[in-house]
């Protein structure tokens, strides 16, 4: 049995992996103690199928937390962990959008499901989770009613803004103009999907594209960004919220363990 | 020679003031440069130190922008909090400050820096490959050696110019031979120790005895190269740097590089190698010598800049590159925008991992650039597994 963690600025994820089969998978909130919430997901996933710590063989942590996690035999970014995730799942895809707590990354995969070429969004929360959480608050409502209610938009508001705070002035300028909140979530949307879509272009996409990390369980997002994009995100078998931690899983699973500095195979 | 460099900027900068102070005593003037456009070769002549001024640390720009702007690039902020911020020991001691118009930024910053010591901003033409470029840029540089002329009170004859270029040159040959000791593998230095010691030795006041250090540190990794005394193993990443530079006091991009398994052994651009291989002709009319050779130093701000890609292509060969960083300085708009030709050049063309780094001097992004670079290592080790599997099933 192998194990993957993945601590994001958000959630932490892992997965317990044997040969092809995820035998237990966990999310929690990241809160503010990564190195607490890391050991957390691992009891709970061990929990979750009543084993003991002892049959996990190694651990690969990931996310911005895996410098803080103890139980990591080996830590690898969550670029590599991505596509790891990724191709295990559908070797075929050639490009990932990661879009995550704190920020967004398109990744190009090797054939052979190593890292080939990323880009990163730059420090602000722009095109990134904090964002729509920011959006959401304004807005008083809550991730889930975001993620639906651009779908009864009838005239989308323009959002110029590429900054995180300043597009929280703009939504309150609209909501004080009468914009309703639907032409308000789509026009969020399409702002933040001309944001992804810039960076993911500076990358060259190669199809088939999948969409991964939390916000692409964001339904009008998604929708927004595959038609800025031209093209149809690959669907996914699993959470793609826990591609990052099935990808550390499935690094420890093929890491020879006295092979230091050689992690893709 | 002892290559373990603890001295911190400030340190250098403090020791370096201490030492310009003597000089002055004893009547020797001190010119400040801010680029590597500088004609040193005037400064020389006249008889003065030159000392560079241009700023490298976060500590300055706060006050700094209490006049510029915060969007605008920490080199020009620092530079011009040197000034301002009455925390460099250095810049007080400047008689005067040769300066070119090089990028929007420094130009019109100069224009203030002007009011607290004595300029001569050289008008450089950023079409450097235009026959009138050169004419007019060696106009410049007569002014220039009439602007020192009249600060320093003295005359630069021909003779002195000649005997100046004859230790720049000496310099110049020095520092290419000190730069090709890391294209061995392994390097005999670390990027980091590299680049501190390299700092180091830019601290200078009397330039005879700055080539005798020269002499030492080459004579010192030389030496090191011969008994097998190296800074790593072979297998480590072979990092080439571009763009911006990464000298002591904004090296923390350097440092995450090392700390992730890379080591940079090449720098090209600002602060690096910038054309140290190109001498100033001995055999011709002095001032026309040092316009060619100043003319065909490397900037994002010329345009179309095509000698840096010209470089770039060579140096990835000499210096058997795994990957390639190119770094700019945030708002640093001539640098960003040519990194779309440098990854071009590397990703595509010679297919290299490539990464673009943009930052600031503050300790703030260390977190995000971390994840960048170690990304970026394992592109480089993943490359490199690829191609043995490659190789392995015949392909």
């Amino acid at each position: 049995m192998f194990g993957g963690i993945d601590i994001g600025s958000k959630t932490t994820k892992a997965i317990l992996l044997d040969g092809r089969t995820i035998a237990a998978h966990a999310i929690l909130e990241t809160g503010i103690n990564p190195s607490g919430s890391g050991e957390a997901a691992l009891e709970m996933v061990l929990a979750n199928r009543g084993l003991p710590r002892s049959t996990v063989t190694r651990i690969v942590g990931t996310g911005y937390g895996r410098v803080r996690l103890a139980a990591a035999d080996r830590t690898v970014t969550e670029l590599s962990c991505h596509a790891a995730g990724a191709h295990f799942l559908d070797p075929c895809l050639r490009t990932l959008v990661d879009i995550g707590g704190q920020d967004s990354k398109a990744i190009r995969l090797a054939p052979d499901g190593s890292l080939a070429d990323f880009v990163m969004n730059d420090k602000c929360a722009a095109g990134t989770g904090r964002f729509l959480e920011t959006a959401a608050r304004v807005l008083h409502t809550d991730l889930a009613t975001l993620s639906r209610s651009a779908a009864e938009a009838t005239r989308a508001c323009t959002i110029n803004s590429t900054c995180a705070v300043f597009a929280e002035s703009e939504i309150i300028s609209l909501l004080a103009a009468g914009a309703s909140q639907a032409d308000i979530v789509a026009g969020l949307y399409a702002s933040f999907a001309q944001r992804i879509g810039n960076l993911v272009r500076r990358l060259k996409v190669e199809p088939p594209v999948a969409l991964v990390g939390g916000v692409a369980k964001n339904e009008g997002l998604r929708r927004a960004l595959a038609e800025n994009l031209g093209l149809a995100f690959r669907p996914l078998p699993i959470d793609p919220q826990l591609v990052g931690a099935l990808g550390a899983a499935v690094i420890a699973q093929r890491m020879e363990p006295d092979r230091p500095g050689d992690i893709q195979n | 020679m002892d290559l373990t460099i603890d001295d911190t900027i400030q340190d250098l900068r403090t020791d370096l003031a201490l030492a310009l102070e003597m000089a002055k005593d004893e009547g020797f003037k001190v010119v400040g440069c801010l680029c590597s456009y500088t004609p040193i070769e005037l400064i020389l002549a006249a008889g003065a130190i030159p000392v560079g001024l241009c700023g490298t640390t976060q500590e300055p720009i706060a006050k700094a922008e209490e006049i510029l702007s915060a969007d605008q690039c920490p080199k020009v902020k620092a530079t011009f909090g040197r000034a301002v911020s009455g925390t460099c020991p250095l810049f007080p001691l400047a008689d005067c400050i040769l300066a070119e118009t090089t990028c929007d930024g420094r130009k019109k910053m100069y224009e203030l820096l002007a009011r607290y010591t004595p300029m001569q901003v050289m008008d450089l033409p950023q079409k450097p490959e235009e026959p009138e470029a050169l004419p007019h840029w060696r106009s410049q540089i007569a002014k220039a050696k009439a602007f020192l002329e009249l600060q320093l009170k003295t005359t630069i004859t021909d003779d002195d110019l000649r005997r100046a270029i004859g230790l720049t040159n000496r310099e110049r040959l020095l520092m290419q031979a000190i730069y090709a000791c890391c294209a061995h593998t392994p390097p005999p230095l670390m990027g980091l120790d590299f680049a501190r010691i390299i700092s180091k030795v830019r601290h200078f006041t009397n330039f005879q005895a700055h080539l005798d250090v020269l002499e030492q540190l080459l004579a010192e990794l030389r030496l090191r190269i011969r008994q097998g005394r190296f800074a790593c193993d072979a297998q480590r990443p072979r990092i080439l740097w571009t763009g911006l530079g990464s000298s002591l006091g904004c090296s923390k991009v350097l440092e995450l590089v090392e700390d992730a398994g890379g080591v940079v052994v090449c720098q090209e651009g600002c602060g690096g190698m910038t054309r140290m291989e190109d001498l100033v002709d001995e055999t011709i009319d002095p001032l026309t010598a040092i316009a060619r050779r100043y003319l065909g130093v490397t900037c994002a701000c010329m345009s179309p800049n095509s000698a840096r890609f010209a470089d770039l292509r060579r140096l990835v060969s000499e210096f058997k590159i795994d990957g390639v960083i190119d770094l700019a300085w945030q708002f640093c708009q001539p640098f960003e925008i040519e990194s779309y030709r440098v990854k071009e050049l590397i990703s595509e063309e010679l297919g290299l991992p490539f990464l673009h780094v943009v930052t600031d001097y503050s300790e703030s992004d260390v977190g995000q650039l971390r994840i960048r670079v170690e990304g970026f290592m394992e592109q480089i080790l993943a490359r490199r597994t690829y191609a043995v599997h490659r190789r392995a099933s015949g392909l």
